[in-house]
């Protein structure tokens, strides 16, 4: 749908309101996206829709994934989250999933930034290289 | 095979091993050339982007939550959802003088069908122009072959000389005959062992042209034997905006080359109009704000940062020189117009070809009333100097007499014989296209108009007489001719052979 100026101001304005302490709460989403819902002001679809794409950006970039080609013992996995929690601060939700493809190694997703120290992306840089 | 065996090892061993860290993002949305990208935190203005499949693109929106990109080649392989990494890197074009004689596109990729292009070096597209203290003033100056302009509007190395008129008004020709000219000068110093000539290398930039017109041009240079002094580059009206946006910057990379490495070049934008089309079009569709005429609030930097990159080096930094000869084709004659104002701004003077002098048959036809070089005659040879000076105010006071003149009044002796004189100048500087003349035969006609020796030769056999003469001067006093193309002045000697050469000349024209 076609997302108004003023629908992405407000939208905006509402993504700022739940943010504190530099990190999104969880609750003051919900009660916005409700009270949004019941007040129905105009426009409101498209700002909730923008509010949602914010949030979506918002917790991907809080997100991190990361991807293994066997299951981790629970220490590596601890060690990983402490790592990464004192790279990019608190709040971040960490996933672990197994990707055979991968052959060996780690490969860890935090929003937009990929650290990639499996056999797979070795092998594709040096066939690059070559 | 040993060795073979430990190149490879060695090889496999300075491939980096450590982790690899990428900045990546997800298409969001692709058309008409643009892609807006979720994610790619760390992405920088400009920066290039890999699509995969060998598909770049240039990040030139960087938003709150996207990155909008220009895709540079096939954009149709581009999905919704498909990764994108940054590269850390600018975009680059091969430079040097492996291009020579070569077509190729906005990237620097040959279209020619002559094989890969040999090129060690590469250039970035954008790049800051130089600095004041590294620059140094105009003197030195490029014949472009044509008598009005290397008379009246003389260009010097390092220059911005804008052409500009309405469509089929003869800019290109003057570009074309530009380059020919000192194509035919280097041939000239090299095989005659000229080593304090410094020749001039060509750049020829085609936006938004028909395919059929650059094949033209390019089989015209390929004729005149221009085409190993020259680069053209090409992002014809088939290629995307991106493309036609970038042309002008890509040659501009070239052109620096040879700038910063002690050498001379000349470079042609033709046309910035279309140029600024095609910016316009990109900048819509990446949503940017747009203002008068829809154009983006920044199309005038987008000219002044590419045109500022044409200068002349001193000494210390190699004394190289950039020249440029931006094209703008105006809509009925209207130079207030907004892209016409903003170029005319920007750069050191005007040639301003009018339609109704070429209907007259007045071709090259440039109207010296608005012409204007703001080099002057800085960059003129000392020859020039001496018969050009009074040329512009000879054919001002006759464009007063000539309007007055068709009152019917009867005028003085003095103001006929002016009228006169003028009708002659104008018809001298009448000159066929792709015919560049050299400086010291374009000094001795000039000499010989403003001394009065076609004063009582007929209007309409003034080009004949003309052609004659130069026939005669090249063919029978070519040891004159020699002589002032190496002293560049006339001299009191010189003048008075010249004056023998061409008395000699009047007695058996008929």
């Amino acid at each position: 749908m076609k997302i108004s100026k003023q629908a992405r101001r407000d939208g905006k304005q509402l993504f700022r309101n739940c943010v504190a302490n530099g990190l999104l709460d969880e609750n003051r989403v919900r009660q916005t996206v409700q009270q949004v819902i019941n007040q129905k002001p105009r426009g409101y679809v498209a700002t909730l829709t923008h509010f949602q794409r914010l949030v979506r950006l918002d917790v991907a970039r809080r997100t991190a994934r990361i991807e293994s080609a066997v299951d981790l013992p629970d220490d590596l996995r601890t060690g990983i989250q402490t790592n990464l929690a004192r790279r990019y601060g608190p709040g971040l939700a960490v996933s672990f999933a197994r990707n055979a493809d991968l052959i060996a190694g780690l490969r860890v997703q935090v929003g937009s930034d990929v650290y990639d120290g499996s056999v797979r992306a070795r092998l594709v840089e040096l066939a690059e290289n070559f | 095979m040993s060795n073979l065996l430990r190149e490879i090892q060695a090889q496999i061993a300075g491939v980096k091993t450590s982790v690899a860290k990428h900045n990546v993002g997800l298409v969001r949305e692709i058309g008409d050339g643009v892609a807006k990208i979720e994610g790619l935190t760390d992405a920088m203005l400009n920066e290039m982007l890999d699509f995969g499949n060998g598909v770049t693109g240039l990040a030139l929106n960087l938003e709150e939550t996207e990155v909008g990109a220009i895709i540079l080649g096939e954009y149709t392989s581009v999905k919704e959802g498909q990764e994108v990494r940054t590269t850390g890197r600018l975009l680059q074009v091969p430079v040097g003088k492996g291009l020579l004689g070569r077509a190729v596109n906005a990237l620097g990729q040959p279209v020619d069908g002559k094989g890969p292009v040999k090129s060690d070096t590469t250039y970035p597209v954008e790049k800051i122009a130089p600095g004041i203290i590294k620059r140094r003033s105009v003197s030195q100056p490029v014949q472009t072959g044509i008598m009005a302009i290397d008379a009246m509007i003389p260009i010097g190395r390092g220059q911005r000389e804008l052409i500009i008129g309405d469509r089929s008004t003869g800019k290109t020709t003057i570009s074309i005959d530009t380059i020919i000219s000192n194509a035919r000068l280097n041939k000239a110093a090299e095989s005659g062992g000229d080593k304090d000539y410094r020749p001039l290398y060509s750049i020829y930039v085609a936006v938004g042209q028909k395919q059929s017109n650059v094949a033209r041009v390019i089989s015209v240079l390929e004729e005149a034997g221009a085409m190993p002094y020259t680069i053209v580059v090409v992002a014809s009206a088939s290629d995307s905006a991106t493309n036609q946006y970038l042309a002008p910057f890509a040659g501009c990379a070239m052109g620096e080359w040879f700038m910063d490495n002690g050498m001379d070049a000349l470079i042609i934008y033709d046309d910035l109009s279309k140029h600024a089309v095609a910016y316009r079009q990109v900048s819509l569709v990446l949503k940017r704000p747009s203002g008068r005429e829809a154009y983006p609030g920044d199309v005038f930097y987008l000219h002044s940062r590419l045109l500022e990159r044409s200068a002349r080096l001193s000494e210390k930094y190699g004394n190289g020189s950039l020249t440029a000869l931006p094209i703008i084709e105006t809509q009925l004659g209207d130079v207030s117009a907004y892209i016409p104002t903003n170029v005319i701004s920007i750069t050191d003077g005007q040639i301003y070809l009018e339609t109704d002098l070429f209907y007259q048959g007045v071709r090259p036809a440039i109207s010296v009333g608005l012409s204007v070089s703001r080099v002057g005659s800085a960059a003129q040879t000392k020859a020039m100097k001496q018969v050009a000076g009074r040329i512009k105010l000879d054919l001002a006071q006759f464009r007063e007499l000539a309007a007055f003149a068709q009152f019917g009044s009867d005028l003085d002796a003095a103001t006929q014989a002016k009228i006169e004189r003028g009708k002659r100048i104008v018809e001298v500087f009448k000159q066929p296209q792709y015919n560049p003349i050299s400086v010291e035969t374009q000094a001795a006609i000039l000499w010989a108009a403003q001394n009065g020796y076609f004063d009582d030769v007929a209007v309409e056999k003034i080009k004949d007489c003309q052609s004659k003469l130069s026939e005669y001067l090249t063919t029978r006093k070519s040891d004159l001719t020699t002589k002032l193309a190496k002293e560049k002045a006339l001299s009191d000697a010189l003048t008075a052979e010249l004056k023998a050469a061409v008395t000699e000349f009047k007695q058996t024209y008929k």
